[in-house]
């Protein structure tokens, strides 16, 4: 597929994001400490009618509209899993963004999310280049 | 900024996983765009639809931004200074570090709050849930730890 419908869709996704306020450092840092349950609202929602959705495209469609098989399965598990999670909760906070947000706020003109932005390459690079080959994440995931 | 309520937004997003997938085929992800950033002096791999995906979140951003009344253009989050009591250069270190803990923890975990909390839970993924058990708990650990350190809760 044309590279314009990803961005499109980025677009799109980079839109919810910002409406849902996840973009929000207030709304991330109320998260964690329960004093603002909006995310969590969020999120539920979010993971009920991605499961719904999911569940029906798996019963009508095994193709997708550009031609090819859908292709969404589980993540699969292994022993880094819950300390990269960690890890992962400690830069959320930090940061009050994630990867996607982090992005979606450059948008929103929030300059300084380029060093949060920046920070995530420099992670994602660094784990790259330290993981041994058999824990090394496919870049698929 | 007027935005939506929590459950229209749970709905859009949730909506996008199975729509998405319907269009192109694919499972929506956004870390993994990352290591393509990385490798964007290579050839462009199977995976590079990602980067795309990536590029396109600004402009979504700056859309919403649109049409709540901006986009307001800030160098540093006034939120987080009152949160935490950083500012300036100290707090861009420290965006920067939390996002090098998210960049690096992502490739450990093998995804990120969309692609393990969102896509990964909707199936049911027990790599998933482990996974955002740990965002959760690595969150709530690093803000309370924050706040102490900033001197005490406010």
């Amino acid at each position: 597929m044309k590279p314009v419908v990803f961005l499109s869709a980025g677009a799109l996704f980079g839109f919810l994001l910002s409406q849902a306020r996840a973009t929000d450092y207030a709304a991330i840092h109320g998260m964690f400490k329960l004093t603002d349950l909006h995310l969590f609202g969020v999120i539920g929602v979010a993971i009920a009618t991605a499961a719904a959705g999911l569940a029906l495209l798996r019963r009508g469609a095994s193709t997708a509209l550009n031609g090819e098989r859908i292709n969404v399965s589980p993540k699969p598990y292994h022993k880094a899993v819950f300390a990269g999670g960690l890890v992962f909760g400690v830069g959320w906070a930090l940061s009050g963004a994630c990867p996607g947000t982090a992005l979606a706020q450059l948008g929103e003109g929030k300059l300084y999310a380029l060093a949060t932005v920046s920070g995530v390459v420099l992670g994602t690079w660094l784990r790259q280049r330290l993981a041994s080959p058999s824990v090394k994440p496919a870049r698929a995931s | 900024m007027e935005t939506w309520p929590f459950w229209l937004a749970g709905l859009g997003i949730g909506a996008f996983v199975p729509l998405f997938a319907l269009t192109t085929g694919k499972a929506l992800g956004i870390s993994s765009g990352y290591s393509e950033m990385c490798a964007i002096t290579k050839p462009a791999s199977a995976e590079r639809w990602k980067l795309w995906f990536a590029l396109g979140l600004p402009l979504g951003g700056l859309a919403s931004a649109l049409l709540g009344g901006g986009p307001s253009v800030s160098t540093s989050s006034a939120e987080m200074t009152s949160a935490l009591g950083v500012s300036g250069a100290a707090q861009l270190l420290l965006l920067a570090l939390g996002g090098a803990f998210i960049g690096y923890g992502a490739r450990m975990a093998g995804g990120c709050t969309s692609g393990h909390s969102i896509v990964g839970i909707a199936q049911g993924a027990k790599s998933s849930l482990i996974a955002t058990i740990g965002f959760m708990a690595g969150g709530f650990a690093a803000t309370w730890i924050a706040i102490l350190l900033a001197g005490g809760a406010q």
